[in-house]
């Protein structure tokens, strides 16, 4: 009997307690926030009810499927541009899908292949390069299909991985991305480095071993195996091969194997003289997590290689110090210098979409209205295009850290990766490598051999 | 318990004709089987023969999918014996646990159901996305674990960085959640009849003799039923490994569900996941059967007809 | 001396209990608590408590992402889970009771097949599954969830539904059905208040189970207007955003503590129900 009482009054308890947090949270929602989804939902209901309610006099409303990834900010200045696109034509209602980058590219497969995929798509350059194909006819063709590129720089967006396919603008780049080195100025200064001026990857190697000495609780290099892979090995690979691991056009590895032993060699050196942390360390922060590892909140890296998109999330992890744009490293005998800037992601129009004509005004809204670019500021990178740019400064969305970085990343012309090696399989290839190596459970000779044959039965299978 | 209407002759033949309504009662069952579940099932038995990239037509290929599993692949034999691993400990750990503290509850003490009941909130979890956080949280080289490791002088040890320890972290997650095989052991101890043990005590028999002659025995079906749903469930296993470690470090907790995943979702090659997933499929059905096999000599069923 | 003998066995065990107890639950408690914490506080430190007690973390995280708070993502996942269960239950019941009372044609094959597709791995058959959902023009909706849980696609609750009426001496429905009684009429008045502990516990099986899926819902939900708080937890932590990990713990334990309400309000009928099963022969 007690046991009875005492669990219908804890639940009695605790359903209270639930209730009035739901009103008080939603409440403070409402009070904070006037243009709250429930009101805006609501709103939206009304204005198609009374159209639908006085007859046919007005264009059909039409609704459009919108989906991306990305976190919190990105998502509130979404729906916000959203609802201004909705204000501007009451008849069209976009409905946001929106979701963890975790499991996006697959969700969009799924989507395409069962033809239920929304009408316009945030999709990831690298995954883009799978999906387009004449075969399959995916997406639609923006340039011919009239959108106004006009305040898009042409060789920019002419570029493969900016959205470009054999002639078709199969999508539009939605900022300028590129690699970012993010130095703690301070801690870089106390120690004695520069990161301003130029240097090579044995520069690094001597930096590293010079932090430890100043500090053994620090390192130079705040990384993990995936950035490991895919910045600094494939940037080193590029410099010295002077071309993509696989060409595009000819399907051809360019590096050799000779060429791999010497890349991962100099991934060892990173390791063996403790340049970067342990690899067993690195491995609770793997994938976009590094601005989680709790020596990073603390200050203890000098500096970072990141993405342009994700380099504010670095430096908000730890605000109190002082960041600025480091330059990047170039090997004395480089034939390219391997850095380039693209695009995060692009947004396409899906070409089975019923209402071609409300997506491409949506999407010239998003790109090249002033009060869209406004909203939008650098939720997606610095934004494609000059004047957004301008207006992103001018509004203080973009912030001199920022500027700087897209600018160094700008200044560096070398070689875009090629699409099966930067395929997410192609990729997996050299981090799986570079993993092993920190574990020492494989050799730079070792792994030169095996990257090159896993490259060659990608290459068969992916043709 | 005798069964008398089986016995007349006049009982015999109403009863067929009763029986016949059995039709109806399976009817949802039998159209969820063939729609939902047959022809799902011998799609992915086809792609598992087909090139089937996701965005065209499955085409026929013969042996390929598996030729290429068992001979090029670089992770399936190692994903293969990771899902074993993890079988293997969480299955009886978790069992041997529920059975240990079963038998431990079941007496006669204050506030047991209190107790039976707390034990049991860690299973009510399952393979929630809140506690998988939760746990990656508290195993990470800075976290509580590892704080309290410190205080005695212990580590600090990188659960999820490891190789040695990431797969053995999870399992730890997928035991501490023993609950539920806990409550239906406990239940069925509590149902072996006390005259049972009335009579071995008159023999004369110790505590752990009536436990090997009297409980255990009772208790078998319970076991057998918990040993082969919980191997059905860990040779499947994904959400822990894919949350957690997204099966790192080293492929240390790349499970075959992962495997799977990966291959399909990931690189779009969905004949190849499908054979992963008649591999899985093939060793849960020979682990099941040889367990039906044998369940006639060790499982003992009160009342079965 | 036999009596302080017992004592002290008594106290001996309430001893291992309280530790093991304390081991096992910890980590919730850990997780309330860390609610309140810094990322600072909560990295590198053993204390449980936490230095101040405000409710930020937890308003914080009730407001969501963007614009949809708790609340919405809560009245999804309810909408959502509710059905199933109901659903599971429903197909469940009729589909045991045609197994375990009845001796028709083909039953042992059919019984096999039954088992079998306990072992049928849920991978094998999501996409084909998926790409038949959106031939239907199901996807984005709840159909996915309800659809296999009306046409008894659990079999998991048939077979334990099974075993449990097996349990049930046959004499009760069979003379019921001697005296006149249709065969649902005997499942209705005379079986289905016996089942009501198996009942029970299924339907809090089947609510934990949905709820707690991550997988499916991730599949076949996209609009975030009909996220489910599993969907929506992740999406709290997405790799792009600054991790807070208080405000994580803390609608983490939002999260799970409907689970705990529920399981406290009945687990009289759960854990008992399980315990005074009708298995009496």
């Amino acid at each position: 009997m007690k046991r009875q009482w005492a669990a219908i009054i804890l639940t009695a308890a605790l359903a209270l307690a639930g209730c009035s947090g739901n009103e008080a949270g939603s409440d403070t929602a409402t009070a904070t926030d006037p243009s709250s989804a429930d009101t805006s939902a609501a709103a939206k209901e009304e204005t198609t009810t009374a159209r639908e309610a006085s007859g046919t006099e007005e264009r059909e409303p039409v609704t459009l499927r919108f989906s991306w990834w990305g976190g919190d900010e990105r998502l509130a200045a979404t729906l916000k541009v959203i609802e201004q696109f909705q204000e501007k034509y009451p008849h069209i209602t976009v409905e946001a899908e929106y979701g963890s980058s975790d499991g996006y590219n697959d969700k969009l497969a799924t989507q395409l292949a069962a033809g239920t995929e929304p009408d316009i798509i945030q999709i990831e350059p690298g995954n883009m390069a799978l999906l387009a194909s004449d075969e399959t006819n995916y997406f639609l063709d923006l340039k011919e299909a009239g959108f106004d590129f006009s305040l898009f720089e042409e060789d920019y967006i002419s570029q493969r991985i900016n959205g470009c396919y054999g002639g078709k603008q199969l999508g539009i780049p939605t900022g300028v991305a590129g690699i970012a080195l993010v130095v703690n100025q301070d801690l870089a200064e106390a120690v004695g480095i520069d990161f301003t001026q130029e240097y090579t990857w044995d520069d690094l190697i001597e930096w590293g071993k010079k932090v430890r000495e100043y500090d053994d609780s620090m390192y130079l290099l705040c990384s993990n195996k995936d950035y490991l892979a895919n910045i600094v090995a494939r940037t080193y690979a590029k410099q010295i091969s002077g071309s993509q691991a696989i060409g595009d056009d000819d399907k051809i590895q360019k590096m050799t194997q000779e060429d791999w032993k010497t890349v991962y060699e100099y991934v060892q050196q990173l390791y063996d003289n403790e340049v970067v942390a342990p690899a067993a360390y690195m491995a609770a922060y793997g994938g976009d997590n590094m601005q989680a590892d709790p020596n990073w909140i603390e200050g203890k890296y000098v500096c970072c290689f990141t993405w342009v998109s994700l380099s504010e999330i670095m430096t908000a992890a730890n605000p109190s110090a002082n960041y600025i744009a480091g330059n990047f490293p170039v090997a004395q005998s480089a034939k390219s210098v391997g850095f380039f800037a693209n695009t995060p992601q692009v947004i396409s129009i899906s070409s089975r979409s019923e209402h071609p004509q409300e997506a491409l005004l949506f999407l010239d809204y998003f790109f090249n209205d002033e009060e869209a670019m406004e909203t939008l500021g650098t939720v997606r990178s610095a934004p494609p295009t000059k004047k957004a740019r301008e207006i992103c400064a001018k509004t203080g969305s973009m912030s001199p850290l920022l500027a700087d970085i897209v600018n160094v990343a700008a200044s560096y012309t070398g070689i875009v990766d090629d699409t099966i090696s930067y395929s997410q399989e192609g990729r997996q290839i050299m981090i799986d490598q570079i993993e092993a190596l920190g574990f020492s459970s494989t050799t730079p000779q070792q792994a030169a051999e095996d990257t090159y044959s896993l490259y060659n039965n990608l290459i068969e299978v992916m043709k | 318990m005798k069964k008398t209407v089986h016995s007349g002759v006049a009982a015999c033949k109403k009863y067929s004709r009763r029986d016949n309504q059995a039709y109806i009662y399976l009817l949802p069952w039998l159209a969820g089987f063939l729609f939902l579940q047959l022809y799902p099932f011998c799609s992915s038995l086809y792609y598992s023969f087909a090139d089937y990239q996701i965005t065209a037509k499955p085409v026929w290929c013969g042996f390929n999918n598996y030729r290429n599993l068992f001979t090029k692949d670089t992770e399936f034999w190692n994903s293969l014996w990771v899902t074993i691993k993890f079988t293997l400990y969480t299955v009886p750990g978790k069992l041997a646990l529920a059975l240990g503290i079963a038998v431990f509850l079941n007496r006669d003490l204050k506030g047991i159901n209190l107790i039976r009941t707390l034990y049991y909130i860690p299973s009510l979890f399952g393979g929630s996305v809140a506690v998988a956080i939760l746990w990656k949280l508290l195993f990470m080289d800075r976290g509580v674990v590892n704080a309290f490791l410190n205080t005695i002088h212990i580590g600090p040890i990188q659960f999820w960085g490891d190789p040695g320890y990431a797969l053995k972290t999870i399992c730890a997650l997928e035991i501490w959640q023993f609950g539920s095989s806990m409550v239906m052991l406990l239940a069925a101890l509590k149902n072996v009849p006390r005259d049972l043990y009335e009579a071995a005590e008159i023999d004369g028999a110790g505590r752990i003799r009536k436990f090997v002659n009297i409980t255990f025995p009772q208790i078998t079906p319970i076991i057998f039923f918990n040993l082969i749903m919980q191997t059905i469930q860990a040779m499947q296993n994904f959400t822990s490994a894919f949350v957690i470690t997204n099966g790192g470090p080293m492929k240390s907790t790349y499970v075959l569900g992962m495997k799977l995943y990966k291959e399909g979702f990931t690189y779009f090659r969905m004949g190849s996941a499908s054979a992963i997933s008649w591999v899985i499929f093939t060793i849960i059905i020979v682990f099941t059967l040889t367990l039906f096999k044998s369940s006639s000599a060790w499982v003992f069923y009160g009342d079965e007809d | 001396m036999k009596k302080k003998k017992r004592l002290k066995k008594v106290f001996l065990s309430y001893v291992v209990i309280a530790i093991i107890g304390i081991v096992l639950l910890y980590p919730i408690i850990w997780m309330f608590f860390a609610s309140f914490k810094t990322n600072d506080e909560i990295f590198g430190s053993t204390r449980l408590l936490a230095d101040s007690y405000s409710l930020d973390s937890f308003i914080q995280g009730w407001r969501g992402s963007g614009n949809i708070t708790y609340k919405s993502y809560f009245l999804n996942t309810f909408k959502l889970v509710l059905p199933v269960t109901g659903f599971t239950l429903l197909s469940s019941i009729l589909v045991a009771y045609g197994f375990a009372r009845f001796e028709f044609r083909g039953k042992k094959v059919l019984f096999a097949v039954l088992i079998a597709t306990l072992m049928l791995p849920n991978s094998v058959i999501i996409v084909p599954r998926y790409a038949m959902f959106a031939k239907l023009g199901w996807v984005d909706t709840y159909l996915p969830f309800f659809v296999p849980a009306l046409l008894a696609c659990y079999p998991f609750f048939i077979y334990m539904l099974i075993q449990f009426l097996r349990g049930i001496p046959r004499e009760l429905d069979e003379s019921a059905y001697m005296d006149g009684c249709g065969t649902f009429q005997t499942l209705i008045k005379i079986l289905l208040p016996l089942m009501k502990p198996a009942l029970f516990s299924a339907a809090l099986f089947q609510f934990m189970w949905t709820y707690n899926d991550y997988f499916n819902q991730l599949v076949f939900i996209n609009s975030g207007k009909k996220f489910t708080i599993s969907l929506a937890l992740r999406l709290s932590l997405d790799a792009e955003s600054v991790v807070n990990w208080g405000k994580i713990m803390a609608i983490s334990f939002i999260a799970v503590a409907p689970l705990v309400v529920l399981f406290f309000a009945a687990q009289k009928y759960f854990v008992e129900g399980i315990a005074t099963s009708g298995l009496k022969g």
